[in-house]
């Protein structure tokens, strides 16, 4: 597979402060490839970087196998975490300007069609002033896609949209998909990243920890993630030897097991203390990976 | 370049139809234009009501001149002779005889009678004015008071009827000391007529004949040269600033970081100057073409200077270039509204300089200061425009050397302002020091 991206050895910093460093990373093409890390971790500049708004100051990017900086951008389209639209503009004139300015043709039927599939057709003339948060975001997205581009950079698209909004956003992201558009997308999202991502990059403090497909992520980690449903006070589960860390989400406990310890031993001994109505072996979320990667700090940031 | 001019077309479809310019399109020649109808219309609205002054006359032979004129003035002046209607105050003349024992507690009454409003203003003639013994060098301030004539009133110093009295007074007072030594007034001024010196232009040879530009009034010289100033800098002053607050929006919406994802910052910064030059030559359609309809109206073309018109386009565009990179460098390195105010300042008085300035220069077109100054690239549009609008014939290559100048200045400051624009787009939270933005200039 043909690569859409590629990154080598890139290195970015602002003074002293190193925000991405040594990073290498291939996004092939017509695939979604989720950028997950906690905040400040470097993934917006990687972003930036991948569009020439920063240059990195070592190491290479190639996109659509070009390293000639500029001509590409018209052919990705980008959508950034600060949403921006002149608050003067009407929406059919926003998009077209941003449309334009990818070279991008047919713009008057594109435009059309996207208001209708986003239910926004009859405000295509009202200035973006007038806009609730989540219609000047759905208008954003279309200005990213307005100009047919190869490859779109989405960076936190889902952040403040209601469910709604959002499995409208989802569907769209992975019909460009199918329509064999490459898609990068970074998200605070876990189960987002899970549920759409066919790899999943994760930057921490600048250097590359993770990325992969998530079958091999968490294969990584080793099947050592227990998942349990007791009858009966879940404390019990503490006394029991062979377990590092307890997560309890109520009804369900996800255990994991010491270094060496059988998961055997480990289902006879919750059952001499309680009644086991579920006991699963099971590979850990990436919520739980992207934890255990960035510390308690970064749990409160996964669920934002 | 289409993506320039995409940017453009954008940045002078929203200028142009924001509130501020068409307030400002509007207002600013009514302001200018304001001044001149204002004075006109309030020209014959002087106040017309009756005026009394009291006159203490310790001659006792000059009261009856100001009784006399005042009759003649109100007999023949008072009435617009072609409405019939009362213009002018009537002047009524009300003798007092001076007082020997209290001459101040009579000086005070008059003045609260005038306070009171029953009176406008009382004049006190010196015994010894017809006949002064002083040195008549001397300054009126130390002359005794017996040969002095005092005019109280509560605004004696801008009274017009204090010119009147004057002008009366001393025609009599002259009169009575030339028959003193037999000598007829009239004689008198044939011997002393005044000759005058008069301003005239230059004369040329057109077609075998001798074409002098005749007369030409102290007026004439400046207003020319001050109309064509004051056009450009009003342009300036509405094309060139907004683009901080259009920069600045641009940077506060985030909308900077969508536009880079598809043009570099020196295509959006180039895009923005193109529409603002967009948004002063309109300017220049509608205010120049409506000055020249106006001058073919009132007949006035012989004045206009239709061979600057060239120069003030070209200048005005370089001026918009240049400032308007300035302000929007200054837009990009602040954050907010009241930083960019006052990171304002020095680019508002660089483009301001030539106001202070011209005065000199269109008395002096040719000297050092006005030559040296004109060629300095933040003043030429104005200064040497205004050298060109004068006169006085500049040497020829002096507005091209200024041209060339500008030009390189121009290509610098939007060099410069690029960097700065590129490094200060994406820039939030801490505004940047005069360092910071030396700095981005020159690393980028």
């Amino acid at each position: 597979m043909e690569n859409a991206v590629e990154l080598s050895q890139v290195t970015k910093s602002f003074g002293s402060h190193i925000a991405v460093n040594e990073l290498s990373l291939n996004v092939p093409s017509g695939t979604v490839y989720g950028f997950i890390g906690p905040n400040g971790s470097g993934k917006t500049t990687t972003l930036r970087m991948i569009m020439n708004i920063y240059y990195p100051e070592k190491g290479s990017i190639r996109v659509f196998g070009e390293t000639l900086h500029g001509a590409w951008t018209d052919r990705i389209g980008y959508l950034p975490e600060e949403r921006g639209l002149y608050k003067k503009m009407t929406v059919r004139d926003i998009l077209k300007f941003y449309g334009r300015l990818k070279n991008g043709a047919d713009l008057n039927t594109r435009i059309t069609d996207w208001l209708e599939r986003f239910e926004l057709a009859e405000w295509a003339n009202k200035k973006v002033e007038t806009l609730s948060k989540g219609m000047s975001q759905k208008v954003q997205f279309i200005a990213t896609v307005i100009s047919k581009p190869e490859m779109v950079i989405l960076d936190e698209p889902f952040s403040g949209l209601d469910p709604v909004n959002a499995e409208v956003l989802k569907d769209a992201v992975l019909q460009l998909q199918k329509d064999g558009t490459t898609v990068i997308f970074s998200t605070h999202d876990m189960a987002v990243a899970e549920r759409m991502c066919n790899f999943i990059f994760m930057i921490f403090k600048g250097n590359k920890v993770l990325d992969g497909s998530l079958s091999a992520i968490q294969d990584k980690y080793g099947a050592d993630t227990i998942r349990v449903q007791i009858d009966g006070n879940s404390d019990l589960l503490r006394e029991i030897d062979g377990v590092d860390k307890i997560n309890d989400y109520g009804q369900v406990q996800e255990l994991r097991m010491r270094n060496g310890t059988d998961s055997q031993d480990l289902l006879t001994a919750i059952m001499s203390k309680a009644r086991v109505r579920h006991f699963e072996i099971a590979r850990p979320s990436l919520h739980d990976i992207f934890v255990r990667i960035a510390g308690p700090e970064a749990e409160e940031a996964t669920h934002a | 370049m289409r993506k320039t001019w995409y940017i453009a077309v954008r940045e002078y479809n929203a200028a142009v139809r924001s509130k501020a310019f068409i307030v400002s399109m509007v207002l600013m020649p009514v302001f200018m234009v304001g001044g001149i109808v204002v004075q006109k219309l309030l020209k014959g609205k002087v106040d017309t009501t009756d005026k009394t002054i009291a006159v203490i006359d310790h001659t006792d032979q000059l009261c009856e001149a100001i009784e006399a004129a005042a009759n003649a003035y109100n007999e023949n002046e008072l009435l617009d002779p072609k409405t019939g209607k009362k213009i002018k105050p009537k002047y009524i003349i009300e003798r007092v005889a001076p007082s020997e024992e209290e001459p101040d507690k009579q000086r005070v009454d008059l003045s609260d009678r005038i306070r009171a409003n029953k009176l406008h203003a009382f004049v006190e003639i010196g015994k010894d004015v017809i006949e002064p013994n002083s040195n008549p060098r001397a300054n009126a301030d130390i002359l005794p008071m017996t040969e002095r004539v005092v005019y109280h009133g509560e605004r004696a110093a801008i009274d017009d009827m204090r010119g009147w009295v004057r002008r009366i007074l001393n025609e009599r007072i002259r009169e009575l000391r030339l028959a003193k030594v037999d000598m007829a007034a009239d004689v008198v001024e044939r011997l002393t007529r005044f000759v005058p010196v008069e301003p005239h232009g230059l004369l040329s040879l057109e077609g075998g004949k001798v074409k002098a530009e005749g007369r030409r009034s102290e007026g004439q010289l400046m207003v020319i040269p001050i109309i064509i100033m004051m056009l450009m800098l009003m342009m300036i002053m509405i094309g060139a600033p907004p683009l901080i607050n259009s920069v600045l929006e641009e940077k506060m919406q985030r909308i900077a970081e969508v536009l880079l994802g598809s043009v570099t910052p020196f295509q959006i910064m180039f895009g923005k100057l193109l529409g603002t030059v967009g948004v002063s030559l309109t300017m220049v359609v509608i205010y120049v073409g409506g000055g020249l309809l106006l001058a073919d109206r009132i007949d006035a073309t012989q004045y206009v200077p239709y061979h600057l018109l060239p120069w003030f386009v070209i200048y005005l565009v370089m001026a918009i270039l240049m400032f308007g990179a300035m302000f929007s460098a200054v837009g990009a390195a602040c954050s907010d509204l009241k930083e960019a105010q006052s990171m304002t300042m020095p680019v508002m008085v660089t483009v301001m300089i030539p106001m202070f300035v011209w005065v000199n220069v269109v008395k002096d077109p040719l000297s050092g200061f006005s030559t040296w100054l004109s060629l300095v690239p933040t003043c030429t549009p104005l200064l040497m425009l205004v050298r060109q609008a004068t006169p006085s014939t500049i040497p020829a290559w002096q507005p091209w050397v200024g041209l060339g100048g500008v030009v390189l200045f121009t290509i610098f400051c939007v060099w410069v302002a690029g960097r700065i624009f590129r490094v200060g787009l994406l820039m939030q939270g801490k505004p940047a020091k005069l360092t910071d933005l030396v700095r981005w200039a020159i690393r980028g």
